[in-house]
């Protein structure tokens, strides 16, 4: 319905930089996620969007529109919250044709909008009940139509699934995301919950210390992480320090996917084939990140990968799905996934293994995030 | 344990449960309470259904209170009903600006606007009297009366209304804002009904005290204008207790419990019962 463009938008309380020059570009009707942990700003960047907090610097536009200082009222947003939120005296019906209402719909057009609306949500005949007789997700769906009753430009979400339990979760997730493009509305949708934002998002913003660490798509952030904190936030990851210590030929950008350059890293007495979006050049102190599902433990022959290093199994954690095995490789533990019956055949014993895995993406060393405690890699 | 009683370890039924019993005491501390709180309202009832003398029993000293205390309860009701008025208009915006806003001064301006609470009726009845005398010439007016009762009631109003606006999330008024609503709207129809049952208190309190309050009228209130406990009151003083005198009493009284019951049966809090936070 609208486009949204965030230009330098800064929120301070005080001395504290809640959102720090926070710039960004919704497509017409794209689905963005701000991704982060909690005290990232994410909030606080939807809550000025949506008028209800007041920027401390910078302009939100809505198209070709300022709406930086406009009311809440006047933005014609559809604002869906952690709670439901549902006005606890008036019916469902109510509450749904509540928007329609202070804008002095008649009540006929209004009593047909809340019907139609109830329908898209899927809860037809519900209009007369209160909202204390409804289950949680029910409440969440009556918010979803309450805001959708408006036709709004701009739908924000403020983690709206995070009171739920996880089974109404993940089917409201795809619920929102159906609706969000049956109407073709822009969206934007907070959440820390980052499976949550890979499932629903066209694109993701991933958020830190009020500042943005990188905008990208599921695959970018996942695969070509610009900073050391998207890294180690998305997922988990293997930390290793090294230097660079000899170029090789890379893969020339095309039209389709961004180049890529390949070089050696010197990680303690290991040589890594690593690679990396950016240029490097010999001697820059890097970080490589190895994602423990990317480990991929090798039976005595095989040697299909360009990197393949021998360790000692220090721990074996049965998880279910997955093994979780801490390898000792060059006095370096790691973390290696282990999925299909290969999991079974190692939770018994303990000992050698040949682990191999592709070049890994290297952030400068500048870029990485502090190492992370021992607690921290375990979580 | 290969030799264990069967029976060992199964607490045997006493006599008299312990629980019964102190169920039994609290039923009886419960009921004694009761009628002694309720015995002078008993007393005070019995005696307003004696014969005074030259009068022919219950009926008539009833009919006696609707002929001639009629006014005085008229008035009664009259100030209590501008009291109430006033007192909501100035508590609701107060209210809301004490919970909903901040600046300087808020915390020491609420403990001030609660001073009345704290002030003896004389002291409040004395100082009135000097500052209508001196300044204002309001004694020979009704109104005078009326802003001496909001002044010493309405913190009754503001403070169950502040409560009432400290328990109500603000994500109520955020989710009206973005759904449209100005701020007046969503002040009537979201704010006022959600508050109801804070509001609904303080305006039962507030009736209650002004409707029986002697010692501030006694102070302010015009010549010729007499509520009804300023009347009982001097009735006591002047002709003694009389069956009538006490008839008035209980009328007034019923018109307080009539209140409570009309409070209960209007403002019942069930519907907003866990709703807030869901």
């Amino acid at each position: 319905m609208s486009t949204v463009r965030l230009a330098s938008l800064t929120k301070h309380y005080g001395a504290t930089v809640a959102v720090h020059e926070f710039d960004l570009d919704v497509a017409d009707g794209e689905f963005v996620t701000l991704l982060g942990p909690s005290g990232c700003g994410k909030t606080t960047t939807l809550r000025m969007i949506a008028g209800l907090v007041d920027p401390t610097g910078g302009r939100v536009w809505f198209d070709d529109q300022d709406v930086t200082f406009l009311p809440p009222r006047a933005r014609n947003i559809g604002f869906v919250f952690q709670t439901p939120a549902l006005f606890p005296h008036l019916s469902v019906a109510s509450n749904v044709g509540f928007g329609l209402s202070v804008k002095g719909s008649k009540k006929p057009a209004i009593a047909e909008r809340v019907e139609t609306m109830l329908a898209m949500v899927g809860l037809t005949g519900y209009g007369a009940r209160m909202p204390a007789q409804l289950s949680g997700g029910q409440q969440q769906r009556v918010a979803l139509a309450r805001v959708l009753a408006t036709d709004p430009r701009v739908l924000l979400f403020d983690e709206p699934l995070s009171a739920l339990d996880r089974n109404l979760r993940d089917s409201l997730k795809y619920a929102i995301r159906d609706l969000q493009r049956r109407t073709a509305k822009t969206a934007i949708y907070v959440t820390h919950d980052q499976s949550e934002a890979f499932a629903i998002s066209d694109r993701i913003v991933v958020m830190n210390a009020g500042r943005v660490e990188q905008i990208g798509s599921q695959t970018d952030i996942y695969l070509r992480p610009r900073t050391g904190f998207v890294a180690e936030f998305i997922g988990a990851n293997n930390a290793l320090p090294g230097t660079v210590s000899g170029l090789e030929a890379g893969i020339p950008a095309t039209d389709d996917a961004p180049g890529e350059h390949r070089f050696v890293v010197t990680i303690g007495e290991l040589a890594v084939h690593c690679r990396s979006s950016q240029p490097v050049a010999v001697g820059d102190a890097v970080v490589a990140y190895l994602r423990p599902e990317d480990l991929v433990v090798l039976d005595d022959d095989a040697a299909d990968y360009p990197n393949v290093v021998v360790g000692e199994i220090e721990r074996v954690i049965f998880e279910g799905p997955t093994a979780q095995l801490r390898v000792r490789v060059a006095g370096r533990e790691l973390r290696v996934d282990v999925g299909g019956s290969r999991r079974l055949s190692l939770s018994e014993g303990r000992g050698r293994v040949r682990l191999g895995f592709d070049a890994p993406t290297v952030i400068p060393a500048d870029m990485a995030a502090p190492p992370p405690s021992p607690d921290e890699v375990a979580a | 344990m290969t030799t264990a009683d069967p029976t060992a370890g199964v607490a045997r039924r006493p006599v008299v449960s312990g629980r019964r019993l102190t169920d039994a005491v609290s039923h009886a501390y419960i009921w004694t309470i009761l009628v002694l709180f309720i015995l002078p309202f008993v007393a005070l009832l019995g005696f307003s259904l004696t014969s005074r003398p030259g009068g022919s029993g219950p009926v008539a000293n009833y009919r006696y209170v609707v002929d001639t205390f009629g006014d005085n309860l008229l008035w009664s009701l009259k100030i209590s009903g501008l009291t109430l008025l006033i007192n909501v208009l100035v508590s609701l915006p107060a209210g809301y600006a004490i919970v909903r806003h901040t600046f300087p001064g808020k915390r020491t301006l609420f403990s001030a606007l609660t001073l009345p609470l704290y002030v003896p009726g004389a002291v409040i009845g004395i100082s009135l009297v000097l500052t209508y005398n001196f300044t204002y010439h309001l004694t020979t007016s009704m109104w005078g009366l009326v802003l001496a009762m909001a002044l010493g009631t309405f913190p009754l109003m503001l403070t169950p209304i502040v409560v009432a606006l400290k328990d109500l999330p603000v994500i109520f008024e955020e989710a009206a804002a973005c759904l449209g609503a100005t701020r007046w709207q969503t002040y009537r129809r979201i704010v006022l009904p959600l508050i109801g049952p804070g509001l609904s208190a303080g305006l039962l309190l507030c009736f209650i005290i002004v409707f029986n309050e002697y010692l501030v009228t006694l102070f302010v209130h015009p010549p010729g204008l007499t509520t009804a406990p300023l009347r009982v009151f001097n009735q006591i003083r002047t002709a003694g207790l009389d069956p009538a005198t006490a008839a008035l009493a209980v009328t007034m009284q019923l018109i307080s419990l009539a209140a409570v019951l009309l409070f209960f049966r209007l403002f019942g809090t069930r519907h907003l019962k866990g709703t807030y936070l869901l």
